[in-house]
C-alpha cells in the first residue's frame, strides 16, 4: 500500500455551475432516460419483451403440449410449415417433426427452458460471482489474492470444456446444466466486481463508513454493491445471452436438458439430421427464435453499456 | 516601477469587448458569459479572478476559440494586434495560437512517453523552422530561463522524472518556445505545493521583464492575485462585477460581491492580535452590508482535559520492487510523531505534499496501521483495543476527508447516509434517528427536508456539511479534519470554517485539522504542528509559530505563502528547490532528534549536528 499523497485543492473549472443533467429523482430515472435515446435498443427491448412474454404464456398460445406425448399424432409426422392437422382444427404454423409435434408450440416451450436456465444461472452466478469479487476488493491480502486465482483458474480453461466434463460427471438434466453455466460463469462476475470495488473501496465514502463503525457486510452490500452495480447489470445481460448459448451448444451436443424437454438448442439438434433432406424448417426456425432472442439481448446489453458509461455521452 | 508599467500604452495589445459566450446544455442555450469586457496593454499582467462557474476559463478558453463549435456560441469582439481573433479563419488562429499567444494549464500536458526534449524540439521546428541542432540548443536555453537546474542535462528525461513544479516550468519554457507577445495562464500553480507556487510565480514575473510579454493570469485565489497582476477583473456568475488596478481593488472594492470575496479571504499575520480562533465575518454579496462581523471562537482553558494524546507515532509503508518483489525501500511517512489535544482545542497538521500530516490523521483514525507508537484517546489505548472497543472508540472520533464528491454515498440520500451510523451503533430506533437527523441538519445550517435528497444535488459546501452532519451524529469528541475545507471556493470555505468554530464552541469539540494552508491555518488554531518529511519540526501556540517561527522550513514554508495584499509583492525571494522524498533505503535508521522549547509549549527541533 502507498501512502494517500495530500493533495491541494483542485478547484473544478467546469463551465456551467451545478449538476449537468438535473436529474433529481435518484440516478435510475436518468439511466432510463438515457436507454430510451436509443430506438435500436428500445426496439430490442420490446422484441425481448415479447419473446418473454411469450415463453411465460406459452400454454395460452400454442395449439398443443409438446411434452404431453398424448396430444401428438404420428399421422401429422413431418408436415411442411402451414399444413392443416390430420384431425382438423388448427395449422401447424412452423410444421412438425417426426413424432408429429408442432414445432410453434415446441418452440415456444423450448424458449421458456432456455430463458429460464439462462436467467436463473446468470442470477445465481452473479450474486455468487460478485459477493466473492466484493469480499475480495475489500478485504484484501491473502484473502484477496486466493479468491482471484481460483478465478484466473476458472478463466484459463474454455468454458464449454468445463461445462462439458461437469455434465459428463453429473448427468443430463435442466438442474445441472443450470449449475454447470454457474460453475463456469460466476469467475467473471468476481473479476469484474473485483475490479469496479478496487476503485470504489478508495474513494472517500467507504473510507468514511469504516471510520463511523459500519460493520464489513454493511459496507459490503450497502455501500459497494450499488456503486458497483453499473458493470455487473450490463455483464449480467450480456451473460444472459452468453448462457442461453451456451446451453443450446451443450443441447445440441446431446449433453444438455433431457430429450422430454426439449430446449432451443436440443430442437434445433434433433432437425440437424434432416437439414439437408428438405426438411428445413425443423432446425430453421428454433434457430431464428435462438438468435432473435440472443440479439436482443445483446443490444439491450450494449445500450446499458453506453448509458452507464460516462465516457460514451455526448 | 509597478505605477510605470501600470500605466498603458495607447493601444492595447489585447482588447476584449462584450464578450458573450454561451453553451447549448440539453438543447437549451445558455450564457455563460455576460458582456466582458477588458484590455491588456503590453507587459501588463491582467488578473482574472472568480470562484468556480464564475467563467474564468472560459474567458479563456473563448479569446483561444477552444471551445467546441458545436455546443457553444461566442459573440462580441476580440482584437489582438488590431485583428479580431473570433473572425480569423481557424488556420491562421492556429498559427496565433502557440505563436503570439501561448497558454499555460494547471494540469501540465507532456505526453508520458516522448522525452522533454521531443517537445520542445517539435515545437521548436514547427513554429520557427529550426533545424534539428538549431532546436536542441534553442530548448537548452528556455530550460535554462525558465530556471530548471543543469538543464542540457534533463532534455532527455521524460515527464515522470520532473517534480510538478518543474514539470509546470517545462511548460512555460514551451509556452514562450515562440516568443508569445500574450501569455494565458489559467491556475498554473493550484495544484502545486505553497513553496514551488511561490518560486513559479516569482519565475513568472522575472520572465515578464525579461520577455517584455502580457500575461492574463486566471485565478481563484486573491494571494495570487495580489502577488501577480496589475490590473484585476473579478467574475461572478459569467458577469465582470468589477475591473480596476489590483491595489485599487484590495484597498477599496467598490462591488458588494468583491467585497464579500475580500472579506472571506484569511490574511496571513491578521490574528497577531487574537488569542484563539477567529469567524469569517458575513458579508452579504448582494448589497455588501456587514452581516456579522469577526467574531473569536472559543480559547480552552489550561485545565480543560487532554483528549488526544500521541505518542512517538511511527508509520511507514514498505516499497517492494525488482524482479521478485523484495522489499527495495520504505516510505518514513511519520517518524516518531508526538503531540496531545485538549478539550475544545483546534491543534493543525501543516506541511506540503508527502510531509506526512495525512498519514499521521489516518493512523490516529485507524484507517492505517502503525508500526510502532501509542495513541490515546480520552485515556485508553487505541491500538490494544479488540475489534468491538475499536468501534466503541471509533465514536469518540470521527474523519472529515477533503473530497465533497467522494465522501458521500451517491446511492443513498443524506438522511440515510447521517443515520447509518446511529442505527448501526444501535444508539435508538428509526424514529430517534429521523429527529437526530433532523435537528444535525439544522445545525449545520441545512434544512431537515433536505434529507431526502440524493448528494448530487447539493453544492461542495453544502455536502462538507453534510460529512459533518454525519460525523457529529455518534457525539464525537475530536475531529479529524483532512483538508477538509481544501477543495473549497474560498467564500463557501468561510462558511463551513464559521460553522466548524462555531460547532467547537457549542460542542466543545477538538478538531485535528489537516491542511496544507497557512493563511487558514493560522485562522482556525489554538496551536500548529509543522510537520517536514514525516517528522514534527515545530510544535507550539498559533501566536508563537506564525509571531516567532524558528525552524527554517517553518520560516520557509510562511514567506511562500501568497498574501492578499499587494503592497507585500516582491519583498520576499526563495531559491528554486524540490520537495525532498521521504522515501528511504531499507537500512535507514532515523536520526534521533532532540527539541528545544524555545518557550512555554514552544518546541523546536534541532537541527543535525
Amino acid at each position: 500500500m502507498t501512502p494517500v499523497p495530500d493533495q491541494p485543492p483542485t478547484p473544478t473549472a467546469g463551465p456551467i455551475g451545478g449538476p449537468i443533467g438535473g436529474a433529481t429523482r435518484g440516478p435510475w430515472v436518468r439511466v432510463a432516460r438515457d436507454f430510451a435515446r436509443s430506438p435500436l435498443a428500445m426496439t430490442a427491448l420490446v422484441v425481448l419483451a415479447l419473446v418473454v412474454l411469450a415463453a411465460v404464456f406459452a400454454p395460452l398460445l400454442t395449439p398443443q403440449n409438446p411434452y404431453d406425448l398424448m396430444q401428438l399424432d404420428i399421422m401429422d409426422g413431418m408436415l411442411e410449415p402451414g399444413s392443416p392437422s390430420a384431425a382438423g382444427g388448427y395449422t401447424y404454423l412452423l410444421g412438425t417433426d417426426d413424432q408429429g409435434r408442432d414445432l410453434f408450440s415446441a418452440i415456444l416451450y423450448g424458449l421458456r427452458i432456455s430463458l429460464s436456465v439462462g436467467v436463473v444461472s446468470a442470477l445465481v452466478a452473479a450474486l455468487v460471482g460478485a459477493s466473492l469479487g466484493l469480499f475480495a476488493a475489500y478485504v484484501g491480502g491473502r484473502t484477496e489474492t486466493a479468491i482471484m486465482r481460483i478465478v484466473d483458474l476458472q478463466l484459463s480453461f474454455p468454458s464449454i470444456l468445463v461445462a462439458l466434463m461437469i455434465l459428463a460427471f453429473l448427468g443430463k438434466g435442466v438442474q445441472n446444466v443450470v449449475l454447470a453455466l454457474i460453475i463456469v460463469e460466476w469467475a467473471s462476475y468476481a473479476r469484474t466486481a473485483r475490479g469496479t470495488a478496487l476503485v470504489e473501496s478508495r474513494r472517500e465514502y467507504i473510507q468514511a463508513a469504516d471510520c463511523l463503525g459500519v460493520p464489513m457486510r454493511r459496507i459490503i452490500f450497502r455501500h459497494l454493491l450499488p456503486n458497483c452495480l453499473p458493470p455487473l447489470i450490463v455483464m449480467g445481460t450480456i451473460q444472459v445471452g452468453r448462457a442461453i448459448s451456451l446451453e443450446a451448444t451443450l443441447s445440441f451436443l446431446g449433453l444438455g436438458v433431457p430429450v422430454t424437454e426439449p430446449s432451443l438448442g436440443l430442437l434445433i439438434s434433433n432437425g440437424y439430421q434432416y437439414l439437408l433432406s428438405g426438411q428445413y424448417w425443423l432446425s430453421f426456425y428454433p434457430g431464428i427464435a435462438l438468435l432473435v432472442t440472443i440479439v436482443a439481448i445483446n443490444l439491450v446489453g450494449d445500450q446499458f453499456r453506453d448509458v452507464f458509461n460516462p465516457k460514451g455521452r455526448g | 516601477m509597478v505605477q510605470a508599467k501600470a500605466q498603458r500604452d495607447s493601444s492595447p495589445l489585447l482588447a476584449v469587448r462584450n464578450l458573450r459566450t454561451s453553451f447549448q446544455v440539453e438543447g437549451r442555450w445558455t450564457r455563460v458569459l455576460n458582456d466582458v469586457s477588458f484590455e491588456i496593454g503590453n507587459r501588463q499582467t491582467l488578473a482574472v479572478v472568480g470562484e468556480s462557474g464564475s467563467g474564468k476559463s472560459v474567458t479563456a478558453m473563448s479569446i483561444m476559440r477552444l471551445l467546441p463549435p458545436a455546443t457553444s456560441r461566442i459573440e462580441g469582439e476580440v482584437l489582438f494586434g488590431g485583428r479580431d481573433l473570433l473572425k480569423l479563419p481557424s488556420e491562421e488562429m492556429r498559427r496565433i495560437r502557440g505563436g503570439d499567444i501561448a497558454m499555460i494549464f494547471q494540469e501540465t500536458s507532456l505526453n508520458p512517453v516522448y522525452t522533454i526534449g521531443f517537445h520542445m524540439v517539435e515545437t521548436l521546428r514547427q513554429h520557427r523552422n529550426l533545424s534539428a541542432a538549431e532546436a536542441r540548443r534553442e530548448a537548452v536555453a528556455l530550460l535554462d530561463k525558465v530556471r530548471i537546474p543543469s538543464a542540457a542535462s534533463r532534455l532527455d528525461d521524460y515527464a515522470h522524472q520532473f517534480s510538478g513544479g518543474m514539470r509546470q516550468r517545462v511548460m512555460i519554457a514551451i509556452a514562450l518556445a515562440c516568443n508569445p507577445k500574450l501569455l494565458i495562464a489559467d491556475e498554473p500553480t493550484t495544484a502545486l505545493d505553497v513553496t514551488i507556487q511561490a518560486q513559479i510565480l516569482q519565475t513568472l514575473r522575472d520572465l515578464q521583464a525579461e520577455e517584455e510579454m502580457s500575461i492574463l493570469f486566471i485565478t481563484h485565489d486573491m494571494g495570487v492575485v495580489a502577488e501577480m497582476s496589475d490590473r484585476t477583473i473579478v467574475m461572478y456568475h459569467g458577469d465582470a462585477v468589477e475591473e480596476g488596478e489590483t491595489r485599487q481593488i484590495f484597498a477599496a472594492p467598490r462591488a458588494p460581491y468583491t467585497r464579500s470575496l475580500l472579506a472571506a479571504v484569511p490574511r496571513l499575520g491578521e490574528m497577531a492580535e487574537s488569542p484563539g480562533p477567529s469567524r469569517f465575518p458575513v458579508i452579504d454579496r448582494a448589497t455588501g452590508a456587514v452581516v456579522a462581523p469577526a467574531a473569536s471562537g472559543s480559547v480552552p482553558d489550561g485545565s480543560a482535559p487532554i483528549i488526544l494524546q500521541v505518542e512517538d507515532l511511527v508509520t511507514r509503508f514498505d516499497i517492494h520492487g525488482g524482479a521478485l518483489g523484495g522489499l527495495t525501500g520504505r516510505v518514513h511517512a511519520v517518524e516518531k510523531v508526538s503531540f496531545d489535544i485538549r478539550e475544545g482545542e483546534t491543534l493543525s497538521l501543516v506541511g506540503e505534499s508527502g510531509c506526512g500530516k495525512s498519514t499521521t490523521g489516518r493512523t490516529i483514525m485507524g484507517l492505517t496501521s502503525p508500526n510502532s507508537g501509542s495513541v490515546r484517546m480520552e485515556g485508553r489505548e487505541v491500538g490494544s483495543l479488540g475489534r468491538r472497543e475499536l468501534r466503541m472508540t471509533r465514536r469518540r472520533m470521527q474523519m472529515i476527508f477533503q473530497d465533497p464528491v467522494s465522501s458521500l454515498n451517491a446511492r443513498m440520500t443524506v438522511g440515510t447516509a447521517i443515520a447509518e451510523p446511529f442505527l448501526v451503533h444501535k444508539l435508538g430506533g428509526k424514529a430517534q434517528a429521523r429527529d437526530k437527523v433532523a435537528d444535525l441538519l439544522e445545525r449545520v445550517g441545512l434544512r431537515p427536508d433536505m434529507a431526502n435528497r440524493y448528494p448530487h444535488e447539493f453544492s461542495g459546501g453544502q455536502r462538507q456539511r453534510i460529512s459533518l452532519a454525519r460525523a457529529l451524529i455518534l457525539d464525537p469528541k475530536l475531529i479529524i479534519a483532512d483538508e477538509s475545507v481544501s477543495a473549497l471556493d474560498v467564500s463557501v470555505k468561510a462558511q463551513v470554517i464559521n460553522l466548524m468554530l462555531d460547532l467547537q464552541s457549542q460542542l466543545k469539540l477538538s478538531y485535528l485539522f489537516i491542511s496544507h494552508d497557512m493563511a487558514v491555518v493560522e485562522r482556525v488554531s489554538h496551536r500548529v504542528a509543522v510537520m517536514y518529511l514525516g517528522e514534527i519540526v515545530e510544535i507550539g501556540a498559533r501566536a508563537a509559530i506564525f509571531g516567532n517561527p524558528q525552524h527554517p522550513y517553518t520560516r520557509k514554508l510562511l514567506s511562500a505563502v501568497p498574501v492578499a495584499d499587494p503592497y507585500q509583492r516582491g519583498q520576499r525571494r526563495i531559491e528554486v528547490s524540490e520537495l525532498k522524498s521521504p522515501v528511504r533505503a531499507v537500512d535507514f535508521v532515523p536520526p534521533n532528534r532532540e527539541y528545544r522549547e524555545v518557550s512555554a509549549g514552544h518546541w523546536v527541533q534541532l537541527a543535525d549536528n
